[in-house]
């Protein structure tokens, strides 16, 4: 597993470094503790390419024709994966500080950015190590 | 009659605002539009705190305008030291407010303001029809974004400028990879204008009187005079010209200039000041538009920021593609007793910030004005203005217009300290 910040102004086609088989974009607030349980998760994932993403524009570039997406969930009590974006509830951006990861994925839809996209949802709080053998599984069958 | 309307949540802004409104007879005698934010508390958070911490937080005022924040409280610390920065550390400055700028125009005109003149709830019910143009604005927020995130380290509160200079620099190569984009996404920005300018905008005169910096050799953004077509104001005179106050029925101060005048700030006001030191195609632009300046007509705000967005993408294109930058670390710089004031161009209008230290360097007061606050005035008087004319519209279409008025402003309501819920009683 290798970890690559999505760093420098090309965004998600930056190099990556991983020696991983699959890129897998990692979302979370490193500084918030009900929102840095994915990227935690992330360094126990094997044979892969963990992709840190600070803002959702960035899965815009992103090269692969299948985009794997890690996060937590609110309210989520076990791992899901969810592969139909429309699930996601989004709201009208009342402001500029409201283009989410839900926003985005709808808007790449809605654009036309024919990308399938797998959302791994991990509950807020857990045993990352217990976590990530089950994200490792759901990462097999996307 | 007597009609009391209450709109709680202005939607498509920044932040949270309200707006209270009272009709007697067709006449307006009650119109309140506040911030509804709770208080923030910056002012006092950094108070206390060394000078060199002031912009890592005060940048947290705002995602949108951290970089605007972060230049204001280092130049005004710096002001406050007696230090002069190098002109390349200058002209970074610059280029971190460009990119905020170019990503914040383009999400403001594409994200929140085409919605309302093209009749869509949002730009995402807007997706399958305007791909093409959403596409446009996706590709200058990417190229805002990118310069940020080289200057600032990040793409939101940067941490790489501080007083004295930069903790880290940009290569000049990574500057002239950036001036190859900044080639390419110059077209967007041309047909952003030409997008806005085949808009129709409402006829309306506000009578506030419109400022912005002016520097004799630029188009001001980093220094300069505040500046109106009436009076010049220098900077550091700000408690001379500039007054604050209160209102019981808003968390946000209420801003005029001396005389209880209410004035505008923003992209227009910049274009009215300074529209003869944009660059060329700017310029041009402006012609080909059919842009009368000055224009009073806040409508304007929009087609303004298109304007400048292709004077931005110019001049970051310039600084990108002829600055050699050097290795310069930030000097060491001594604490000592200061008053130190900043006025800073962002996407919004005038952001000051203003600190005054001990000898040891610790901050012991701080006042940041935004340029929402500022605009707060203007905008409250111009819906009252714009009111009598669509009293006889639906309650909906009242509410729509009032937000698209307020929407041209541009503001952040949670820099100042969501959008609009109505009440309606009628007698």
């Amino acid at each position: 597993m290798s970890t690559e910040s999505v760093a420098g102004w090309q965004g998600c086609q930056a190099p990556f470094r991983g020696q991983g088989s699959r890129r897998i974009y990692v979302f979370g607030n490193e500084h918030l503790a009900e929102d840095f349980l994915a990227r935690k998760v992330a360094e126990h994932l094997g044979d892969v390419t963990i992709v840190n993403c600070r803002s959702p524009d960035e899965l815009l570039d992103a090269p692969d024709e299948t985009i794997i997406i890690l996060d937590v969930v609110k309210g989520a009590d076990k791992v899901i994966i969810l592969d139909d974006v429309t699930q996601l509830r989004t709201r009208s951006p009342v402001s500029m500080h409201d283009f989410d990861l839900g926003y985005f994925l709808n808007l790449m839809k809605g654009l036309g950015m024919e990308k399938k996209i797998y959302i791994i949802g991990i509950p807020q709080a857990g045993d990352p190590k217990v976590i990530a053998e089950e994200v490792g599984r759901c990462i097999k069958k996307a | 009659m007597l009609r009391n309307i209450t709109l709680n949540h202005i939607t498509k802004i920044e932040g949270h605002a309200k707006l209270d409104l009272a009709i007697d007879n067709g006449k307006v005698t009650t119109c309140h539009l506040s911030a509804t934010e709770g208080a923030r508390y910056f002012e006092g958070l950094v108070k206390n705190r060394k000078f060199y911490e002031a912009h890592e937080m005060t940048s947290r005022i705002c995602g949108i305008c951290s970089c605007g924040h972060v230049v204001a409280a280092v130049q005004a610390i710096e002001d406050a030291l007696g230090f002069q920065p190098s002109a390349q550390t200058f002209r970074l400055r610059e280029l971190l407010t460009l990119g905020e700028r170019i990503r914040s125009h383009a999400t403001h005109l594409y994200f929140l303001a085409l919605p309302d003149y093209l009749g869509y709830e949002s730009a995402l019910a807007m997706a399958p029809t305007y791909k093409a143009e959403l596409m446009k604005a996706l590709g200058l927020m990417k190229i805002g974004n990118a310069i940020v995130k080289l200057l600032g380290a990040r793409d939101l509160h940067p941490v790489s400028a501080t007083p004295g200079g930069w903790l880290h620099l940009p290569s000049t190569g990574e500057l002239r990879a950036v001036a190859k984009e900044l080639e390419k996404a110059k077209k967007d920005a041309i047909a952003t204008c030409s997008l806005f300018a085949s808009l129709t905008h409402p006829d309306f005169d506000s009578p506030s009187e419109w400022f912005s910096l002016k520097h004799e050799s630029e188009y001001a953004m980093l220094r300069g005079d505040f500046h109106s077509p009436r009076v010049v104001f220098e900077c550091h005179k700000l408690h001379d010209f500039v007054r604050e106050y209160h209102e019981d029925y808003s968390t946000a101060n209420f801003v005029v200039v001396k005389g209880g005048r209410q004035y505008m700030l923003g992209a227009l006001p910049r274009l009215n000041n300074n529209a003869s030191q944009l660059s060329k195609d700017a310029k041009a632009m402006v012609k080909k538009v059919r842009l009368r300046l000055p224009s009073s007509n806040p409508y304007h705000q929009n087609l303004a920021q298109a304007i400048e967005l292709i004077h931005a993408i110019d001049h970051a294109h310039d600084i990108c593609s002829a600055l050699e930058v050097t290795d310069e670390k930030p000097p060491k710089l001594s604490p000592k007793a200061g008053h130190g004031i900043a006025a800073v161009e962002v996407p919004r209008g005038t952001l000051w910030h203003e600190y005054t230290l001990d000898a040891d360097g610790m901050i012991t007061y701080a006042n940041i004005i935004t340029p929402t606050a500022q605009n707060l005035l203007s905008m409250q008087e111009d819906i009252k203005r714009v009111l009598p004319s669509i009293l006889g519209k639906k309650k909906e279409d009242i509410v729509m217009d009032v937000e698209k008025l307020i929407r041209a402003y541009d503001p952040c309501f949670s820099c100042s300290a969501h959008f609009l819920e109505v009440n309606w009683d009628e007698h």
